[in-house]
């Protein structure tokens, strides 16, 4: 057994890796805690709509169940087993599966009515229009 | 080791050759299964465009590469970022007995499956035992 110059054990790439993972700590992308935070979210909005997006690969969406009550959106879905054949060994297993749910406050209440949601290769976009009553209004001065 | 739901497996490519195009560069997370007559690969890559997926056989390592599409819905100010998009890719070690010309890919709802059919020559023979009379 040798080492290769690739795979050498070198104390810099080790305290690059360190760093990395430090600042990965502190930005907040910590992985511990996205644990609860499954499946991570992107919102945008303007003040008609807000789109909230998700990574939700390989998910039947038929297993997807978007629930929204006034400005609480609820995802919850669960993503199967998918080994592809009976006689099938895994020698590395790094996708995860199961059931998950989370539950996020909107800017605003929305027209549950209204509410869209797509699934596209494996990305799932919900667009939620804000509900008209809670629109601001612009109110005229009667000049007198 | 942490648990890697999201995509926490960013890194740096392990060589000091630098990508050519900007942003972050994730690892998918992958599950490899053999099966008498090939190994599969299959790939999270949501988010990726079938003509933007390049898989490379190179000798024995297998290359592949997926750039997401920036979904970014028109007239919209994003409001809160908890996943950034980017490029994935991952190379790993295959054995050298593949039949290269009848590799498949395909790729449904962001997952990505390759299937590496095995050469004949790899393809286990059962041994007849001859009783002697």
């Amino acid at each position: 057994m040798y080492w290769t110059d690739d795979r050498a054990w070198s104390p810099f790439a080790e305290l690059r890796s360190l760093q990395r993972d430090m600042n990965r700590l502190f930005d907040g992308n910590d992985g511990g805690t996205a644990m609860s935070r499954f499946p991570a979210l992107n919102v945008w909005g303007n003040g008609e709509n807000v789109v909230v997006t998700a990574e939700l690969p390989g998910i039947d969406a038929a297993d997807l169940d978007i629930n929204v009550v006034n400005n609480q959106l609820t995802i919850k879905g669960e993503r199967k087993k998918d080994k592809p054949a009976e006689d099938a060994v895994c020698h590395r297993c790094e996708r995860g599966a199961g059931a998950f749910v989370r539950t996020v406050s909107l800017p605003f209440a929305v027209e549950s009515e209204k509410v869209s949601a797509g699934y596209d290769k494996g990305v799932l976009t919900i667009t939620l229009p804000r509900n008209e009553a809670t629109k601001p209004k612009r109110i005229e001065i009667n000049a007198s | 080791m942490k648990e890697n739901k999201d995509k926490s497996l960013e890194r740096q490519p392990e060589s000091n050759a630098e990508p050519t195009r900007e942003g972050p560069v994730y690892v998918p997370t992958t599950d490899i299964y053999e099966k008498e007559d090939a190994i599969l690969v299959r790939c999270d890559m949501p988010g990726v465009e079938q003509d933007e997926v390049d898989i490379t056989l190179d000798n024995n390592e297998l290359t592949i590469t997926g750039r997401q599409a920036v979904a970014e819905p028109e007239g919209c100010d994003l409001l809160s970022t908890e996943y950034d998009t980017g490029t994935f890719q991952r190379t790993f070690k295959v054995p050298q007995l593949i039949d290269r010309d009848k590799i498949q890919a395909k790729l449904h709802n962001g997952v990505l499956d390759i299937e590496l059919p095995k050469a004949e020559q790899a393809k286990p023979h059962k041994i007849e035992i001859v009783t002697g009379g």
